[in-house]
């Protein structure tokens, strides 16, 4: 039996290799997102790590025991003392604004340099580390961004707006760490210049490095008893680099998930392809197999020499996709280096749990998928091989009311649980009503054979029409075996119902966060500080509502106040009379025309969070001055006239002097500036007027809503753009589907092609043909898959809207055509090979065949 | 022979195919076998010929030549008058189409249409529009009428060839090509086709060039042609099941 399989395999190498690339995608797209976890790891690990690479011992405030905000820098002298210790440096950030070339801040975070060398975290990667107190290195990518060079000049600003100007001397690349990862602008200046831009200034650490004389727990215990009192965190090195480890586990755990989550859909969808592909096979070779029967194999022997083809084909496969996964893996890691401007950092580690996953995954799905395949092979009679015409056609059975009554069974939970899903709350919505859609598209998918022949008949009119007689019989080879196209089709159908359901939620999103935008800003532009901690002058609102190209200007601040005990609440602070105008709640409850001094309007989820109700009156806490961290917070007494829905202003609104009263900084000027232009001013026209008032500070950013709109969209974009890379490839493994049915179909038409050229088919009708099927298949994964994605998105969307964030369905038809487009371009190259090789075929050599 | 009244009514022993010095080599070397050694020969229009020859001889690559569906490697064929040596594929598609009817062993049929819509599908193909007097004249004659909704799965083996001689012969070709019609037909239904395809040539005026290794098929024509090593071997008119045997039996078949 074993050199019949052999001979088998050889026999049919094309085939099996064709079968094998759906499987090798599958693996390799398991492989290579394992392989992308692990080195993304590796990396992050490497990055964290380099924080504490060179420290043995690293001194931190102990919050739990004491209430100071940071350690000065004596105490890195006073430890320099301890016997043992050969350096030490401090560890700590200043927020700053950082003017490059266009005069305009960007925030930027300021570190000092570490005098010891072995205690640097970054490495210089042109030039050198400032050794004046006039020069200061930058981050590579703040050199990109900011467009620094080594020579140029550099402004900081400190909170005071004090301005101090630097020479670059070097730039470094920093680990990956919390700030790196903020996308602020990051320099290093020696610790006396930072100290130049904050003289109260205070480090998060000190770390200290050992002079190899004694350990890491002695030197511990040596500084702990030279610092004496307590109210420090004194850790070794060790320990800092066990901490680093379990934050990176925790964050990257998160992505592998992820990816794998990914990697499961690519896996359902290439064990669909090969489960189609063996079915296929199998049919294909029922002469064949009833022959083995005549000459006396048994049914079991029919059995393993199917699962044993079966097994040959997962081992080649798999190992086949873990290299290309690997490949993928490290192609992904270039790629997002590049688009992120970074210098690439490809790791493969391949550990050995990859392999196993890899061969299992490959060998075992195969296995799996060829196992109904090789039973139905083990009921072939051996007459069989003795009937003159065989089409796989065998296989269509008629569809069972068992399937009928499953699928009826699946639907009617699925679209049960929908609905329920919709009158639940957040996450148990969610929760509830995916839940119900899954079930939905697997009674969709059990239910596939049923559908082919309506769909096909609908989907076919077009073509019919266009194409003629080529089409007629392509619609006609695509429903003439059902659970064929069924299986062909449910793997693309999963991919698209899957992308187009993320796209629409995606853009219904986008849409939702717009109307807001548009709801509750009806301001032309919005003027901003591109520093957190840094408010917009009160000169400036002044200055703009001089502007006669500017109808109405509203200012607004943000704050946290404490509404009852431990009832902390952030909420944005207008002018009373700018209700309505370009402050638009939408009131719920209560009544609001213009907000006083002493009234507060809740958000509902605030509300129902705080259990305040309209008319109570609370005395509310504020927060006291940072310079004057001890004086009690101030408190008013505010009374709660109104509810509002949406989160636009997160928790609350206030008024400005109400604001003022809690959080005295205020004072000094605004977050926001909303301006809103007189009619007929011409939108250029009116930009270049307020941007003659921003212009000249450093820190006002002017965007408009539309650009605030166009951010949000990029934003989504971006991570649409993630998604469906990652689900194209489970739609590349269906089109591997596609075309690995199209070229087994046209070796069992051989008969049939010769037939049809015979009585006048030319051969571009004949590739034409197959096109077409190939489309119609295409077609009917995507046209199902686009509906239900629909139909999941739209129940997903109700489901998730609430109250507070009612969500608009928005199809984005742009994207759903592209789709469309794309599917039928991707069928059509499905096609080629197959319509190719059926139009060599000679008309003589194919009606010699079978 | 007698001159028969054709389709268009003009009276004469016209030249429906002819062949001339047709060479067809199958392999090269050693192994080359000559399939086809140099056969000149003609078809009346009008008329029901058979070729005939053991296995091997060369009769079906004879046919698939004339028929334009393989290329030859020296040599002349005419359908007509038209030369069909030469022409390209698109070219000889068209002619099959238009010009050329097939009924062949098995496998005549799309499993995915009707009878009917396979008995129409070379017009389709073609474009042109169905005679329909002619059609149901046609099937009447094979007694399809009430089979024409029905998919070849459900159609007998003789009423399958049935449609494949309607399909072959709706579009009025030139010349029909019959390759081993009866060959996987019980007695009684293989009769059946012959009856009908005697008749389309008697009645209908058809031409119809029939490959066939069963003598008794063979009688049913109004000439045998015999072929053996890919050389003709003569020639019988008005064959019967026995001269037709003795013949063969003369080429040591």
């Amino acid at each position: 039996m074993l050199r019949t399989i052999l001979a088998g395999l050889r026999a049919r190498t094309a085939r099996l290799v064709l079968s094998s690339v759906a499987i090798a995608l599958g693996v390799a797209f398991v492989s290579g997102t394992m392989v992308l976890g692990d080195g993304l790891r590796e990396s992050v690990t490497d990055e964290f790590s380099k924080s504490s690479r060179g420290v043995d011992v690293s001194v931190g405030v102990d919050h739990q025991n004491s209430d100071a905000e940071g350690i000065p820098r004596g105490v890195a002298e006073q430890i320099s003392t301890v016997q043992g210790v050969a350096g030490t440096d401090v560890r700590g950030y200043l927020h700053v604004a950082l003017l490059g070339g266009e005069g305009k801040a960007r925030p930027a975070v300021v570190a000092p340099l570490a005098k010891t060398e072995s205690l640097r975290e970054f490495d210089v990667i042109e030039g050198r580390y400032p050794t004046a107190a006039n020069e200061i290195a930058v981050d590579e990518r703040t050199a990109t961004t900011s467009k620094l060079g080594i020579g140029g000049q550099v402004e900081l600003l400190n909170e005071q707006q004090e301005k101090r100007s630097f020479t670059v001397v070097g730039t470094y690349r920093q680990g990956t760490s919390l700030l790196s990862l903020s996308g602020s602008d990051h320099v290093v200046l020696l610790p006396e210049s930072l100290e130049q831009l904050d003289p109260g200034v205070l480090y998060d650490s000190v770390v200290v490095a050992g002079d190899g004389s004694v350990g890491q727990e002695a030197l511990v215990a040596a500084i702990t008893s030279a610092l004496g009192s307590g109210g420090y965190r004194i850790e070794t090195g060790a320990a800092l680099v066990q901490q680093d480890l379990a934050f990176v586990e925790q964050n990257i755990g998160d992505i592998t998930t992820v990816l794998l989550g990914f990697a499961f859909i690519a896996l359902v969808v290439s064990s669909m392809v090969i489960y189609n592909t063996f079915t296929i096979l199998v049919a294909q070779r029922t002469r064949e197999l009833a022959l083995l029967r005549c000459v006396g194999a048994g049914r079991g022997q029919v059995f393993r020499s199917v699962i044993a083809e079966a097994l040959a084909m997962g081992l080649f496969a798999s190992l086949v996709g873990l290299f290309g996964g690997i490949g993928v893996s490290a192609a992904l890691q270039w790629g997002l280096a590049r688009s992120t401007g970074g210098e690439a950092d490809v790791r493969i580690p391949v550990e050995p749990v990859t392999v196993i996953a890899a061969f299992a995954v490959g060998v075992l799905v195969t296995l799996v998928a060829a196992v109904l395949p090789a039973l139905r092979a083990t009921r072939v009679p051996p007459i069989a091989a003795l009937r003159s015409q065989l089409d796989s056609n065998d296989d269509v059975a008629r569809t069972g009311r068992l399937r009928v009554a499953f699928a009826l069974l699946l639907l009617v939970g699925g679209v049960a649980l929908a609905v329920l899903g919709t009158g639940q709350k957040g996450e148990q919505a969610m929760l509830i009503s995916g839940a119900g859609c899954m079930l939905v598209l697997i009674g969709v998918l059990v239910l596939g054979p049923l559908l082919v022949g309506p769909i096909n008949r609908v989907l076919g009119v077009v073509p019919r029409a266009l194409l003629g007689v080529p089409a007629e019989l392509a619609a006609g080879n695509a429903s003439r075996n059902p659970r064929r196209t069924a299986a062909t089709t449910s793997a693309l159908l999963i991919g698209v119902t899957i992308v187009s359901t993320v796209t629409v939620l995606a853009s219904s999103g986008k849409e939702t966060a717009n109307a807001q935008v548009d709801a509750e800003f009806p301001a032309d532009y919005n003027v901003t500080s591109s520093l957190y901690d840094q408010v917009l002058p009160q000169d400036l609102v002044t200055q703009l509502d001089d502007l006669p190209e500017v109808e109405e200007v509203s200012a607004a601040a943000y704050l946290s106040v404490e509404l009852q005990d431990e009832q902390f609440a952030y909420v944005t602070a207008v002018e009373g009379d700018a209700i309505g105008g370009l402050v638009n709640p939408t009131i719920v409850a209560g009544t609001l025309d213009s907000l006083a001094d002493d009234e507060v309007v809740l958000s509902e989820s605030a509300a129902r969070r705080t259990g305040l109700k309209i008319g109570d009156t609370y005395e509310v806490r504020g927060s006291s001055r940072a310079d004057a961290a001890d004086a009690p917070a101030p408190t008013k007494p505010l009374t709660v006239v109104a509810f509002y829905e949406g989160e636009a202003f997160y928790d609350g609104l206030v008024a400005l002097p109400t604001a003022r009263a809690l959080k005295p900084e205020l004072e000094r000027g605004y977050e926001r500036v909303m301006v809103k232009l007189a009619d007929g001013v011409d939108a250029a026209a009116g930009r270049a007027a307020v941007q003659r008032v921003t212009d000249p500070s450093p820190i006002a950013v002017l965007d408009s809503a539309a650009e605030t709109k166009a951010q949000l969209s990029k934003q989504v974009d971006q991570l649409l753009g993630f998604m469906w890379a990652l689900i194209g490839l489970a739609v590349l493994i269906a089109l591997f589907g596609i075309a690995n049915t199209l070229s087994l179909s046209v070796l069992e038409r051989t008969r049939e092609s010769a037939l049809l050229r015979a009585l006048g088919l030319t051969r571009g009708q004949l590739r034409l043909m197959l096109v077409v099927e190939s489309i119609l298949m295409a077609l009917m994964g995507a046209a199902v898959g686009l509906v239900l994605g629909i139909g999941f998105s739209w129940v997903l969307t109700t489901a998730l809207s609430s109250d507070n964030i009612p969500l608009t369905f928005a199809v984005p038809y742009g994207q759903i055509g592209t789709m469309l487009v794309a599917a039928v371009l991707a069928a059509v190259l499905a096609a080629a090979l197959p319509a190719r090789r059926a139009a060599r075929t000679s008309v003589v050599a194919g009606m010699a065949e079978g | 022979m007698s001159a028969v009244v054709s389709e268009t009514g003009t009276i004469g022993t016209r030249t429906a195919v002819a062949a001339g010095s047709l060479v067809k080599v199958y392999g090269k070397g050693d192994t080359a076998v000559r399939a086809l050694d140099g056969v000149s020969v003609s078809f009346e229009a009008g008329k029901f010929t058979a070729i005939m020859g053991p296995s091997g001889s060369g009769k079906s690559t004879l046919m698939h030549c004339l028929a334009g569906l393989d290329d030859v490697d020296s040599g002349t064929v005419h359908i007509g008058s038209q030369e069909i040596t030469g022409l390209s594929d698109k070219e000889l598609t068209k002619l099959r189409r238009d010009r050329v009817g097939f009924v062949f062993q098995a496998f005549n049929l799309l499993p995915t249409l009707t009878a009917q819509q396979n008995v129409l599908l070379g017009l389709e193909l073609a474009g042109r529009k169905p005679d329909q007097e002619w059609f149901d004249t046609i099937v009447d004659v094979l007694g399809l009428r009430d089979r024409l909704r029905h998919k070849p799965t459900e159609l007998s083996g003789g009423q399958q060839q049935r449609v494949a001689c309607a399909r072959a012969l709706v579009s009025r070709p030139d010349v029909v090509f019959a390759d081993e019609p009866t060959g996987n037909l019980d007695s009684r239904s293989g009769a059946e086709v012959l009856d009908f395809l005697r008749m389309s040539v008697r009645k209908l005026g058809q031409t119809v060039i029939m490959v066939t290794h069963d003598p008794n098929a063979a009688s049913y024509a109004d000439r045998v042609v015999l072929l053996a090593d890919g050389h003709l071997a003569g020639e019988i008119h008005n064959p019967t099941a026995d001269s037709v045997l003795s013949a063969l039996k003369n080429l040591g078949a």
